[in-house]
């Protein structure tokens, strides 16, 4: 009984973080080549809702993947164009993108409030599924949340094992050395940020058909946010960022078992439901400040050095710049 | 440059029409259908119009939620429909998530603005809030829903309070449970911890019990009974947890029927999700009449909050002169607790209550009219063991309402 429970909350854990890993890889590949995607809160919201939309409207939920993904794609074609072409703050655009993407979402998903629609079908893997424990925990379903773990794998082994994955390195590193190497910096800018806008709008997907199935006010509300922490949170690491990703989807999980632990009776309930959010600002802070370097310092130097790898990554050195053409 | 530097702004202004368009400024979004500011043009003879009359509602939540908020708006649009001089204007959403920069006085200086005569403050957030509003505008008529200070005697003598008595609602639902349970574990998906919360979850076990003993036979002390409160009345990132995820939970320890106290449906959509994956779970969602829609097949029921005649008698009752303030704590017509013109609370069958349980729940609910079940009676403890009733003793109105711990038996933490 107690292990069955284990087993179904990991799994639980592991289906509902789906989205947000989507989204931080997605957004890692953005960032991987110099541009900032600001906009994954209103991105997600919009491509959910659109995904259902057309879900519902067409009963056909591949429609609707593809077409959330479509949006997310579209979402940062525009980020790319205004910060590519025209140059302008990536920041400044993402977050006018954000609000509008939010409140457009809201607007034209009314006619689609809490209606029961079509859903991506549970799917087991066949014999995978069947190991123990691991099997129920990770191969027991559906296609998004398996899609969400190939994007690890995918983005891990394109960025870190190929050749391309090298340019891409470079155009978010060192922009011009790439150009002098007769790399196209601001055509593989834009495709990776809307590859990347693609798996945004995929996470989109994987909220409103397979982990909170329709569309309601503020449905996705306030995960894009988590995902942009969780990147920077994991050094721009895609197995950094999946583990980010999972803790907060434990943290997240823990507010309700420990809610109902006697143990815990006294601990006012606030608590339990705001403090994956505090822990995750927290951790960004511990990882980001000066103290960090300070207790580090206290370790032997090949140790220190060694942890400071592991658990903090610099961000590419041409994030956030526009690449201008001499 | 210049060139670029027009484009960008070009794109700003878009957005910023495009957002204009699509967020209805602070001021109440008018209803669709309820304009107010219309009438005149359809009426344009000046004797028609002194004869109308505009009532407010302010919704903490969305008016599509099919849950709270949508009950009360249904119930303002039940108003209009019996009286057909009326017309209402509406504020959803007010809540500090997505109205961070809007008070409750803001919106009443609106409405009285635009002719509001009476309004609707529903939620227990406006508490103290609608007694400020009600000390700047003594001329206007406020009913505080779900509140008690004209109770106790701190309200303003323009605010009334109305509230249904959804302990019986619950109290049905919680038999629905027990009686649909084969694991023996039932899980409340709750809201915040307060008072009416607290007598409603405690509703819901005290009827779990009773059918579980009575109908099903066996010990009641056996049935698990786990609240988990998310932490507001719907969903806010930061600020609750998701209920989604709770409800997930729940069903991971074991519970096979999740009963909802929160304003939204999300338990009874998980549940259908989790049913269409094979395992065998029923839902009791809240509050809206039709909220089982969502997932009617794994849908027990629903109790729900049937406010319009209750709107429909305080509006009328000013519109006469005739209002008196009034703490009004209004129960079900039990010849017909679903009967749309005289019950102020109801209990709609879901399409997955087998004939057999509805036919124990007919007998439940005979048995709660003529008071033959009575459920609110001692000895009942506290959930820590102190004494709630002693033994023999039936709770007055004034117990069950300030309610100060969940009873001995239910898991999840009391305040």
């Amino acid at each position: 009984m107690e292990t069955d429970f284990l087993i179904q909350t990991l799994s639980s854990i592991v289906a509902a973080a789906a989205p947000v890993v989507l989204a931080s890889i997605g957004e890692t590949i953005s960032e991987k080549s110099g541009v900032i995607n600001l906009s994954l809160d209103g991105s997600i919201a919009l491509s959910a809702m659109t995904g259902f939309a057309v879900a519902f409207t067409s009963g056909s939920v591949a429609l609707g993947i593809l077409a959330a993904m479509a949006v997310g794609a579209l979402v940062a074609l525009i980020i790319a164009f205004a910060s590519i072409s025209l140059r302008q703050e990536q920041v400044a655009v993402g977050f006018v993108l954000t609000m509008l993407c939010l409140e457009l979402a809201d607007f034209l998903g009314n006619p689609f409030v809490r209606k029961p629609g079509p859903s991506v079908p549970h799917a087991p893997i066949p014999y995978l599924s069947e190991v123990p424990v691991l099997g129920p925990i990770l191969f027991d379903h559906n296609l998004i949340v398996y899609l969400s773990f190939l994007s690890v794998v995918a983005a891990w082994w394109w960025i870190y094992r190929t050749q391309p994955g090298l340019k891409l390195q470079g155009v978010g590193e060192r922009p011009e050395s790439a150009f002098a190497r007769g790399v196209n910096v601001n055509r593989l800018r834009y495709i990776y940020t809307v590859v990347g806008g693609a798996l945004v709008g995929l996470a989109g997907a994987s909220y409103s058909l397979s982990i909170k199935l329709g569309w309601s006010h503020r449905h996705t509300f306030g995960i894009g946010w988590i995902a942009l922490a969780i990147v920077i949170f994991g050094g721009w690491d895609p197995w950094r960022v999946v583990a980010g990703s999972y803790l907060f989807g434990l943290l997240k999980a823990l507010g309700s078992v420990l809610q109902r632990n006697p143990a815990f009776a006294s601990v006012p309930t606030q608590i339990f439901s705001s403090a994956p959010f505090a822990l995750m600002i927290f951790a960004l802070l511990l990882l980001s400040s000066e103290g960090l370097d300070r207790l580090l310092a206290l370790l032997p130097s090949r140790l220190a050095r060694r942890i400071d790898r592991v658990i903090r990554g610099r961000p590419p050195a041409g994030l956030g710049r526009p690449f201008v053409q001499e | 440059m210049s060139k670029r530097l027009w484009s960008l702004i070009g794109i700003l202004v878009i957005a910023a029409l495009v957002l204009a368009a699509c967020k209805p400024s602070p001021p109440p979004p008018p209803p669709p259908t309820e304009e107010p500011t219309e009438a005149p043009t359809e009426e344009p003879t000046e004797e028609s119009t002194p004869e109308e009359f505009v009532f407010g509602v302010i919704l903490v939540g969305p008016y599509n939620d099919h849950g709270w908020s949508e009950a009360h708006y249904t119930a303002a649009e039940y108003v209009t429909e019996k009286l057909p001089n009326a017309t209402f204007i509406y504020m959803d959403k007010l809540n500090p998530a997505d109205r961070p920069e809007t008070t409750l006085e803001q919106v009443v200086d609106d409405m009285v603005s635009q002719g509001a005569k009476v309004i609707f403050t529903t939620s227990d957030d406006f508490m103290e809030d609608t007694d400020r509003a009600a000390e700047k505008y003594p001329d206007i008529t406020f009913i505080h829903i779900s509140g008690d200070h004209v109770l106790t005697g701190q309200a303003p003598s323009n605010v009334g309070n109305y509230m249904g008595r959804m302990e019986y609602g619950k109290m049905i639902a919680g038999c629905t449970a027990a009686l649909a349970t084969e694991t023996g574990t039932i899980g409340y998906v709750g809201p915040l911890i307060n008072f009416e919360t607290r007598r409603l979850a405690a509703s819901a076990y005290l009827g779990a019990r009773y059918c579980y003993e009575h109908y099903r036979g066996m010990d009641p002390d056996n049935l698990r009974f786990i609240v988990t409160w998310i932490g507001f009345w719907f969903n806010i990132p930061g600020v609750t947890l998701d209920p989604t995820e709770v409800s997930n939970d729940l069903i991971n320890e074991g519970a096979d029927v999740l009963i909802s106290g929160i304003d939204t449906t999300e338990a009874l959509v998980v549940v259908g999700q989790r049913a269409a994956q094979g395992e065998r779970v029923f839902a009791i969602p809240y509050d809206y009449e039709h909220a089982c829609d969502e997932a009617p097949e794994v849908c027990l029921g629903v109790p729900y909050f049937n406010w319009g005649p209750g709107y429909l008698e305080q509006v009328q009752a000013v519109v006469g002169g005739t209002w008196e303030q009034e703490w009004v704590w209004a129960g079900p017509d039990w010849s017909d607790i679903n009967s749309p013109d005289t019950s102020a609370i109801g209990f709609l069958r879901g399409p997955a209550l087998s004939e057999e349980w509805s036919a124990q729940v007919d007998e439940f609910i005979a048995g709660l009219a003529d008071g033959s079940i009575n459920l609110f009676v001692g000895p009942l403890n506290y959930q820590d063991g102190t004494p709630f009733l002693a033994e023999g003793e039936v709770a007055t109105d004034e117990q069950i309402w300030y309610m100060e711990q969940l009873l001995e038996g239910m898991e999840g933490p009391s305040e």
